[in-house]
């Protein structure tokens, strides 16, 4: 009985005030899919307030996972940039929102200098190409220094 | 048959005599507030405890002080349910109780209650004048969860690898898959699913990636939302190690994975959501008892009842 007046009485009063549901928009334009790769890890860009995502093929997850960073013929990597913005449920938490680049590079060839490797760059919805000095070489090193996320 | 408005008022009559009757016998059935002892009251800088005070503690403390009203009957039966269920969610005279990582955790969370407008509860406002948090006081406790230890953590350690990391395909399977308390498994599969999401949780020093199963890829590639059963996420969760010198940040230590499958009959309890939690590199499965689920649903609940309790989405 004092169970059914309690609920009672709170389901009318939640109905009698102003909280209400409002559903989220979902944004699959944010998603970014990579086909035949696999995730290798994740970065946090401080500086430029960017969230990255990199990728590989089975060559380069394998080289990834190895201590010592090197190039090794046939790793192919996509590298996902997105914008950070403040995840909409949680102050706290920031997360990927638009996208600002996409960036991919297939190894080649070993031990030459410059490094012998496709290097393609391709600019999202909010890539700003404002005091970013761009330079290829270095790109392509950040690449393939990145060592995997642990994952048990 | 049309009534005629005699038989019409002798019925509202009627109704009001019986409230009346009812009323009167109520108030000895009428829930008294007791305030237990207070173990170990919340401490923060007086400017932080003074919101509290003023906004929060009538149900979420031991110096619960309702007015007038709410001591008679009927309305002190929600008064007294909200704050024995208000106590039991998070008590600040009893806030040793939790660990203190859950204490951080608590601070974020009522940061953002309050920011979405959720606490105090709006019955409560629509009551009490003053009780709703200004936006200079939720300034004052957002610079605060700021200054609290989890929120510059640096991952430091050596990062420990599974033995076998090295000579293991990424998809091999677990000679056996752990299994949570409440019968959610662990998916090994995950490593092959999508990514949705990519977080920096700087609350507490950790950052994660987000997958999904081609269920719910799909379901959030066509904007459908409740997401559907079969549904699965599965979230890894590292430290972070020292900012470098371009600002980038980089994963440290496994910590654990955290899941969310779909079964809107199997889990009705916790809103059709299944959840589970394997620690470390051994994937210990999480939880006491098979209800710990209930801690994860209340917060997912409160702040994510938008996007089918699911933070981690692509949202505009
Ligand atoms: C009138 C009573 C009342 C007041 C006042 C109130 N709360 Fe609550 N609070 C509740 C109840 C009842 C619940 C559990 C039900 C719910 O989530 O709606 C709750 C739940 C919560 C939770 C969720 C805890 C969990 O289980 O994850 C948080 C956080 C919270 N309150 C913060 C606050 C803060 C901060 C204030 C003050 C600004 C406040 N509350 C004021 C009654 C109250
Ligand atoms: C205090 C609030 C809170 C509690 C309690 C909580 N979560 Fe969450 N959960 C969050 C937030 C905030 C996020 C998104 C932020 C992030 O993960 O970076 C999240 C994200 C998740 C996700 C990814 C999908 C999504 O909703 O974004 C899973 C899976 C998850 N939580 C599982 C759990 C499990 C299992 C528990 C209980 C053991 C739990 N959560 C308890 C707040 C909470």
């Amino acid at each position: 009985m004092l169970k059914i007046i309690s609920y009672t009485l709170s389901a009318a009063l939640l109905l009698g005030s102003c909280r209400q549901k409002k559903n989220a928009e979902l944004a699959p334009e944010y998603l970014y899919e990579v086909k035949d790769q696999k995730p290798i890890c994740s970065l946090i860009d401080n500086k430029k307030g960017n969230i990255l995502m990199l990728y590989g093929n089975n060559v380069a997850l394998q080289a990834a996972n190895d201590s010592l960073v090197k190039q090794v013929p046939g790793a192919h990597y996509t590298l996902v940039t997105w914008k950070q913005k403040q995840m909409p449920g949680w102050y706290g938490t920031n997360m990927n929102g638009g996208i600002y680049s996409v960036e991919t590079l297939q190894v080649s060839q070993v031990g030459t200098q410059p490094f012998r490797a496709d290097y393609g760059f391709k600019p999202g919805e909010v890539y700003s190409s404002l005091n970013t000095k761009f330079d290829r070489d270095q790109r392509i090193r950040f690449i393939i220094e990145q060592r995997a996320a642990i994952l048990p | 048959m049309k009534k005629t408005p005699s038989t019409a008022f002798r019925r509202v009559l009627s109704i009001v005599g019986v409230l009346i009757v009812a009323f009167v016998p109520l108030q000895f059935a009428s829930p008294v507030v007791v305030n237990p002892p207070l173990t170990k009251e919340i401490s923060a800088p007086e400017e932080v405890t003074r919101i509290l005070k003023q906004s929060c503690y009538d149900c979420h403390s031991n110096a619960s002080n309702p007015r007038w009203y709410g001591r008679i009957a009927p309305v002190s039966f929600l008064v007294a349910h909200n704050i024995s269920e208000g106590r039991a969610r998070l008590n600040f005279s009893e806030w040793d109780k939790n660990p203190p990582v859950v204490q951080e955790l608590l601070l974020w969370e009522i940061v953002n209650a309050i920011e979405q407008g959720k606490m105090p509860l709006n019955s409560y406002c629509m009551l009490h004048s003053g009780s709703r948090v200004s936006a200079s006081d939720l300034a004052i406790l957002k610079k605060y969860v700021n200054t609290l230890p989890g929120r510059h953590k640096v991952d430091t350690a050596r990062i420990i690898r599974p033995a076998t990391l090295a000579s293991r395909p990424a998809n091999e399977k677990l000679s056996r898959i752990p299994v949570s308390i409440n019968g959610v498994p662990y998916y090994p599969d995950y490593k092959n699913w999508k990514i949705i999401s990519i977080t920096d949780k700087y609350d507490g020093g950790s950052m994660r990636v987000v997958y999904a199963n081609d269920i719910m890829y799909n379901a959030i590639k066509s904007k459908k939302m409740p997401f559907p059963d079969g549904s699965k996420m599965v979230k890894a969760v590292w430290g972070k190690q020292q900012q470098d010198s371009d600002g980038i940040v980089r994963p440290g230590n496994f910590q654990n994975v955290q899941i969310m499958v779909k079964d809107s009959r199997k889990y009705a309890a916790t809103e059709g959501w299944g959840f589970a939690k394997f620690d470390g590199l051994g994937l210990k499965p999480y939880g006491k008892t098979a209800i710990f689920d209930r801690t994860c649903i209340n917060c997912h609940r409160l702040l994510a009842p938008g996007s089918d309790f699911v933070f981690n989405v692509p949202t505009k």
